[in-house]
């Protein structure tokens, strides 16, 4: 019973996890930000969904809170809301899953990925606008443009994920052990 | 023997991944819009805070828009270069900050929203650009 309560009771010390977790993607992402293709939060999203389970609920809307309040919620903050969330999913569904080449291929492959599903508002705008028709031009056009974004964001993260991955995998173990997660 | 699965993984992961990055760039090479040369006649519409609107036409053989507006006479402009070339945050003196009340100058071609910045937006004959400053929500 004692056990149950406390599965479901989100501790301070979750709330200050939370907090540090955004506060680490948050200031990787704003220093990264005049490097093309290069980016952690794509690394850290994964991680910490590995070592940190169900809080990364919490962490991805509240990172997207803050990009929204620094950068303003335009057509951009829309993409954001899936975006991360559906690499966290993809994270948290193979958590099992150990191999540094597994989460650098899955981590390239999102950010290859990563304009096509940023292409969807486009599509849905260009329906409302010109129909079925309109849509695909209009969400191709945009997505054909961004390809070599996509391509050195794919690199940049299968790079990032393959050097930081083992050690920041000891690193999390030894916290998760400290924390008595 | 598992060593041997995981490899052969491992070699698959990586062969596809390649395989659609160059899938992707032949898409890119293929589809990309790709700039006219020679002389075109365009024309760029600025439209002020006040609503007031200037236009300046100008035959030129730009390929690129931000080449385009620099030899535009009398159009005037500045802004912060970035990873996607230059954001535009001044036209004529005028500065739109979207920091401050969320305003900023947004680029139509031929009455669409632009999809490239200034510096990729490729400039064909006839083409009319539309600079507008627009208010924050």
């Amino acid at each position: 019973m004692a056990k149950s309560e406390k599965k479901h009771k989100i501790t301070i010390q979750d709330i200050a996890l939370i907090g540090v977790m955004v506060a680490v993607i948050v200031v990787c992402k704003e220093m990264l930000s005049f490097v093309p293709g290069i980016e952690l939060v794509s690394f850290w999203i994964i991680l910490f969904t590995l070592f940190f389970g169900w809080r990364i609920l919490f962490v991805v809307p509240v990172f997207v809170l803050i990009e929204g309040c620094i950068y303003g919620m335009g057509l951009w903050w829309i993409m954001y809301l899936y975006v991360w969330p559906l690499l966290a999913l993809l994270a948290y569904l193979n958590r099992k899953q150990e191999s540094v080449w597994f989460w650098s291929i899955l981590s390239a492959a999102f950010g290859l990925c990563f304009g096509f599903l940023c292409a969807i508002p486009y599509f849905v705008i260009g329906i409302t606008d010109n129909g079925i028709r309109g849509g695909l031009y209009a969400g191709f056009t945009w997505w054909v443009a961004g390809i070599p974004h996509d391509i050195l964001h794919c690199i940049g993260n299968f790079v990032v994920m393959l050097v930081l991955y083992v050690p920041m995998r000891k690193i999390m173990k030894k916290l998760r052990c400290s924390l008595q997660l | 023997m598992e060593t041997k699965k995981t490899n052969k993984k491992l070699i698959v992961g990586i062969a596809a991944l390649v395989a659609v990055i160059a899938i992707l760039a032949a898409i890119f090479v293929i589809f990309r819009e790709k700039p006219v040369e020679g002389s075109k006649s365009i024309t760029i519409e600025v439209v002020n805070k006040s609503s007031e609107s200037e236009n300046y036409q100008l035959k030129t053989d730009a390929e690129y828009l931000r080449q385009a507006m620099e030899e535009a006479d009398g159009l005037t402009f500045s802004g912060t270069e970035s990873e996607y070339g230059l954001m535009v945050d001044t036209v004529n003196g005028e500065t739109a900050d979207y920091n401050v009340d969320g305003a900023y100058w947004a680029f139509y071609v031929n009455g669409e929203y632009c999809m490239y910045g200034i510096d990729t937006q490729p400039v064909e004959d006839g083409d009319t650009f539309s600079i507008v400053y627009t208010a924050g929500q």
